[in-house]
């Protein structure tokens, strides 16, 4: 299982076009803070943890973005345990603002993979 | 887990809070919380049932600020603390919970923890008790009450001690309808 383009809230909310539209566009705006390559590599890695896919090739990364990659893997179940010292760390990487978007953007992606997991597009599907 | 505040208010003269700190990110914070206000101020899913899904999540996750604030449409709708001190683990047998707020509760409990515990039964229950279109709202709702706590608790914004707060349910704000 590999995650869906646009999420499977998204699809979940196709027959909802007015809430789907609302959420598409905080997940876009969250999206638009961050650089795309990032993005990618947070969904990637976050999916990987879940089991949906590989985890990203890290090889070519510099130190910032491995950091980033770890500090994500931690959200899916081991939110409770990151320190005060891996935060710092990951927002002096990105500035304070661009902490507030990834946490929001790991946050997410962990969400979304489990309610892709748990095929919320197809139990809210008509039979 | 840490109360101290690991991002500052970007809002003059407000401590760091959700709200303030997501000002950092104007836009995202404008589209958060007029997606907010659109999936309570729906009814296609009552706000009750919706409150139910959110206690359980602030009680898994540990989110201690969640877990004390209470949306006041689902107070009018009977949500009282009685029917909240329910929503703990052996909540299947509660006389106080609807059969399809156990159901909500069964689905929760799936994506925010285990997904194994969504068996054919637990489907079939969810199925029967909630519209499509319900399950879609209960999803939307689960997927932003886990994420929102987690980015409350990564970002440093638990209280260390908090009372029971009822607040107005989150609307769409104006500027965004």
């Amino acid at each position: 299982m590999t995650p869906t383009g646009d999420g499977a809230v998204c699809a979940a909310l196709a027959a909802d076009p007015v809430l789907a539209s609302y959420y598409a566009d905080f997940r876009g705006k969250t999206e638009a803070a961050l650089d795309p390559a990032l993005v990618a590599l947070v969904r990637q890695a976050v999916a990987a943890v879940h089991g949906m896919g590989s985890a990203p090739d890290e090889s070519g990364l510099d130190d910032g973005t491995r950091l980033c990659l770890a500090y994500a893997r931690r959200m899916p179940f081991e939110h409770t345990a990151i320190t005060d010292a891996e935060a710092a760390a990951v927002a002096a990487h990105l500035g304070e603002a661009g902490f507030v978007a990834f946490t929001v953007l790991a946050a997410l992606a962990d969400a979304e993979c489990r309610a892709e997991i748990v095929d919320l597009p197809g139990l809210a599907t008509t039979e | 887990m840490s109360t101290a505040p690991r991002v500052s208010s970007a809002i003059a003269g407000e401590p760091p809070h959700f709200g303030s700190v997501l000002a950092h990110q104007p836009a995202i914070a404008r589209s958060f919380f007029a997606l907010y206000g659109r999936l309570w101020g729906s009814d296609v899913l009552s706000a009750r049932i919706k409150e139910v899904a959110r206690m359980r999540n602030a009680r898994v996750t540990e989110c201690g600020f969640c877990r004390n604030v209470r949306f006041d449409k689902a107070l009018g709708q009977g949500l009282g603390e009685e029917v909240v001190d329910d929503i703990t683990d052996g909540y299947e047998t509660s006389a106080k919970l609807t059969d399809a707020e156990k159901a909500a509760l069964k689905f929760t409990d799936a994506l925010i923890h285990d997904p194994e515990l969504l068996d054919c039964d637990a489907k079939a229950a969810l199925q029967r008790h909630l519209t499509p279109a319900q399950i879609a709202e209960l999803g939307l709702g689960v997927t932003l009450f886990l994420a929102l706590a987690k980015a409350l608790i990564t970002m440093g914004l638990e209280p260390e001690s908090m009372d029971r707060t009822v607040l107005p349910t989150p609307a769409v704000p104006e500027a965004a309808e």
